[in-house]
């Protein structure tokens, strides 16, 4: 008991703040390749043929039907070290992090691009435009005000769940703190203030999704 | 010939809407629609301009076979203008915006010779002063006059309408029937789907009643409201006029 918790805060405090700069590009990598991959995949997914269309239902199925923590061991022991013939724990986290989140946005932006009415197409291809120009101009304008709230809750799991990928000794917050723990064999004040960090973490995600919602409201 | 319709059916699975249903309309014409819910009018429309896939049949819009597949069916469109029943007004845009949008999109006009013509088209339709507001802050009767007017920007060869005042309060539809009339004064070619007897009446040349997936009758308005030939024909009348 003879360590003032402070002190091992202090002490860690480099490692806590790598961890917490971690965890950001973790997140964010997530959200950018995700979102980006996903937007495609909800494309494949709306291929009217059906050999086509498979191989993204299956992606989406796989995805979101499987553990993120199994898929991230999957790629970290497997697809990684397949590729890259070595295992780098930072890029697997990456992967790992992207392809599960791209397969929840697929399905959020479906379920948007889904809710804008039929008449809104019609009317766009009435006036000459092809399926591509009436996305572009019509339908995914709308739908991305409508899918951005479920969207901000995907990026706050997202934030959430890269703690599983210090599993892979990824260096990100959760690793440190478990090192702190270990090293000191303490849980309160590691767990306690990494608790803190990701919360201050997803409150600016959400705080930042609601302006966005807000200002794209009043245009 | 504008329009030809040949032979033209349509089933959606096992239910035959449109049985067999022949058409011309000519250059300038303005044809005017009418028969019971569930007969077929809003999908005749909607196989001219091909929203809907034709099941047999042709559609020949200015001698193209449009559901031929080497037709180019957007460039066709891009002819045949069309104004739903609910607007269907992008949301999103500014009345101009929403007008503009198709001209400089798909014909490529540049932005400035777009806005001209948007502003040119809103006054003929009576809300000028509305360039810059969005949709929703429209009565209906001023959301489908500026859904005309953005039918109008792509300088169409024809229009089709599918029941313009339906969903209008009465009061409001006046002023949509008001710029349909001129537009058929400046020799636009129309197909009109309405229960408004009045304007067809007044405005078309022709009037078609449909009914059961067939087109019962034809005739020019005044004969056909005053001595329907067909019993179907009567006991519709009977009941709307
Ligand atoms: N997309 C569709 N799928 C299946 N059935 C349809 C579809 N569209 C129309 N129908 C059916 O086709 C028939 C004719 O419909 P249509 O809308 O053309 O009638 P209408 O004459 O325009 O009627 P209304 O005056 O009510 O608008 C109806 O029985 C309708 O249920
Ligand atoms: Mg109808």
């Amino acid at each position: 008991m003879g360590v003032n918790p402070l002190d091992i805060i202090r002490e860690y405090l480099p490692f806590l703040a790598s961890g917490t700069l971690f965890t950001i590009g973790f997140s964010l990598g997530g959200i950018i390749f995700g979102t980006i991959l996903g937007l495609f995949i909800c494309f494949g997914k709306r291929i009217r043929n059906k050999l086509l269309r498979a191989p993204f239902v299956c992606y989406i199925t796989f995805f979101r039907g499987t553990p993120l923590y199994v898929q991230i061991l999957i790629i970290h022991f497997g697809l990684v070290p397949l590729i890259f013939h070595q295992s780098n724990g930072i890029l697997a986290g990456v992967i790992a992090l992207s392809l599960n989140e791209a397969a929840y946005i697929a399905e959020v932006f479906r379920a948007g691009i889904q809710s804008i009415d039929e008449g809104q197409t019609e009317a766009a291809r009435s006036l000459g435009m092809d399926r591509f120009q009436a996305m572009r101009y019509v339908i995914l304008p709308q739908a991305v005000r409508r899918v951005l709230p479920p969207m901000g809750n995907e990026f706050i799991s997202l934030i959430k769940d890269s703690s599983l990928i210090a599993a892979i000794a990824a260096p990100e917050l959760t690793y440190w703190a478990q090192a702190m723990g270990a090293q000191y064999a303490i849980v309160w004040t590691p767990y306690l203030t990494i608790s803190f960090i990701y919360l201050i973490l997803t409150l600016t995600m959400s705080y930042l999704v609601n302006r966005l919602e807000r200002r794209m409201a009043t245009k | 010939m504008m329009i030809k319709v040949e032979k033209l059916k349509k089933t959606f699975g096992e239910n035959e809407v449109l049985k067999d249903i022949n058409l011309d309309v000519e250059k300038q014409e303005v044809v005017v629609v009418i028969g019971p819910s569930g007969s077929g009018k809003s999908t005749l429309l909607r196989c001219i301009n091909q929203l809907e896939t034709i099941t047999s049949g042709h559609v020949f819009i200015e001698g193209t076979d449009i559901s031929d597949k080497n037709a180019n069916i957007n460039k066709i469109r891009e002819d045949v203008g069309m104004v739903f029943q609910q607007f269907n007004l992008f949301p999103h845009m500014t009345v101009l915006d929403n007008i503009m949008l198709a001209p400089t999109k798909v014909k490529k006009v540049n932005k400035d010779k777009a806005k001209m013509k948007a502003m040119d088209l809103l006054g003929k339709v009576g809300l000028a002063e509305k360039a810059d507001a969005y949709p929703d802050s429209l009565s209906g009767g001023q959301k489908q006059r500026i859904a005309i007017a953005r039918a109008l920007a792509m300088e169409p060869k024809m229009m089709l309408f599918d029941e313009p005042t339906s969903a209008l309060d009465p009061e409001m539809v006046g002023e949509v029937l008001d710029v349909m009339k001129q537009l058929a004064e400046d020799g636009m070619t129309m197909v009109v789907v309405t229960h408004e007897m009045g304007f067809a009446r007044e405005v078309g040349d022709r009037v078609v009643f449909m009914d059961g997936g067939y087109i019962v009758e034809e005739n020019e308005p005044k004969k056909l409201f005053e001595q329907p030939q067909e019993e179907r024909t009567k006991a519709f009348l009977s009941k709307v006029l």
